[in-house]
């Protein structure tokens, strides 16, 4: 499995040389949008963060998982998870940082750290990436597409913890 | 979006400042430098990954894997350009990979051709829903996560997580298609 992004790579240079496509030249081409690209995602990136940081200094995420966790533990959802499914629509680094502590405070291998593993894997910066891919459009209401995704990811999270009760 | 963020942000500030006044503009500065090195790194993954597409485009192998895809494209998404097609079938590729950062700009450029006013297509709609809950066959970030920490057996979270992507995608889609409709 780790040869085939890399051999992708490979594959597509041959098979520019055996086209006789200027590849170099392409390459460059390509290249040079990557940073107006950048540029428009930045400043959404910044609101994010903004949000999030102030969101967890002022310690409102702890109280927003407490008052939570009661109703989330009902529906399956382990207490100790909680706070990774809330916090993971949000920020990327910030619940790779919460998956370690739940590493770290139940054990890798326990039913709480193995539920965490999959709600990390089975879900999506929602937010996020919603600020990425919007960037560099008009669009300014996204309808459903939001809703859609939030509530995926947290059926998803569910699934996660009933699958890996069974499996 | 506009409410949600300012109502949060708002808030949030508020109830820092009456706890910890002299943090505030210290954690919203360094905020706003995280975002700048996060768009930095980003711009180094997007050079890569543009760069190699063009190339690819330039051979013509975007247009074969579109034709691969046509038949899935057409149920998800409806008639729609040629060139969107071959971006969201870049797009669709790089997410079946597990190269989560190389779908990111085939995303924004089908994102780009499809939508022209400031209301989300049914089609930009579905893409980002297809991303959002994209089946990924390897978590390679959990899984390395995992093995670093001394698990036993770090890719026994393999078949449920697939699982798990694959009945948020389902339901993803299916939402998709009861909010818009059939594809036109």
């Amino acid at each position: 499995m780790n040869y085939v992004v890399p051999l992708l790579l490979v594959a597509v240079l041959v098979t520019g040389l055996c086209k006789r496509v200027n590849v170099y030249d392409s390459f460059v081409l390509g290249a040079r949008k990557s940073f107006n690209l950048s540029l428009s995602v930045f400043p959404y990136l910044a609101a994010i963060f903004i949000m999030v940081n102030v969101l967890h200094a002022s310690g409102a995420d702890v109280w927003i998982t407490k008052l939570l966790a009661p109703p989330f533990e009902c529906i399956g959802i382990p207490r100790e998870v909680v706070q990774l499914v809330l916090l993971r629509p949000f920020s990327g680094s910030g619940s790779l940082a919460i998956l370690t502590d739940v590493y770290n405070a139940y054990g890798v291998d326990s039913y709480v750290g193995r539920c965490a593993s999959v709600i990390m894997g089975s879900s999506e910066t929602v937010f996020y990436v919603a600020s990425v891919y919007f960037a560099d459009t008009k669009v300014r209401k996204t309808g459903w597409a939001i809703p859609i995704a939030l509530l995926c990811n947290f059926l998803g999270a569910i699934a996660a913890c009933l699958l890996c009760r069974i499996m | 979006m506009n409410i949600v963020w300012t109502v949060v942000t708002a808030t949030a500030l508020a109830a820092l400042t009456f706890i910890e006044p002299q943090s505030v503009l210290s954690v919203c500065v360094d905020s706003c430098s995280q975002a700048v090195s996060a768009a930095l790194g980003l711009c180094g993954v997007y050079c890569l990954w543009l760069g190699i597409f063009e190339v690819a485009e330039r051979c013509k192998l975007v247009e074969g894997l579109s034709a691969c895809f046509h038949r899935l494209n057409k149920f998800l998404y409806g008639n729609v350009s040629q060139a969107a097609e071959r971006y969201i079938s870049l797009n669709l590729a790089s997410n079946m990979l597990g190269v989560g950062n190389a779908a990111t700009p085939s995303a924004i450029a089908a994102i780009k051709e499809t939508e022209r006013g400031d209301t989300l297509s049914r089609t930009g709609a579905m893409l980002f829903v297809v991303n959002a809950t994209s089946v990924q066959l390897i978590p390679a970030t959990v899984i390395g996560l995992r093995a670093s920490l001394g698990s036993a057996n770090p890719s026994d979270i393999l078949l449920p997580n697939l699982i798990a992507t694959a009945f948020t995608s389902v339901v993803g889609v299916a939402l998709v298609f009861c909010a818009y409709g059939r594809a036109k």
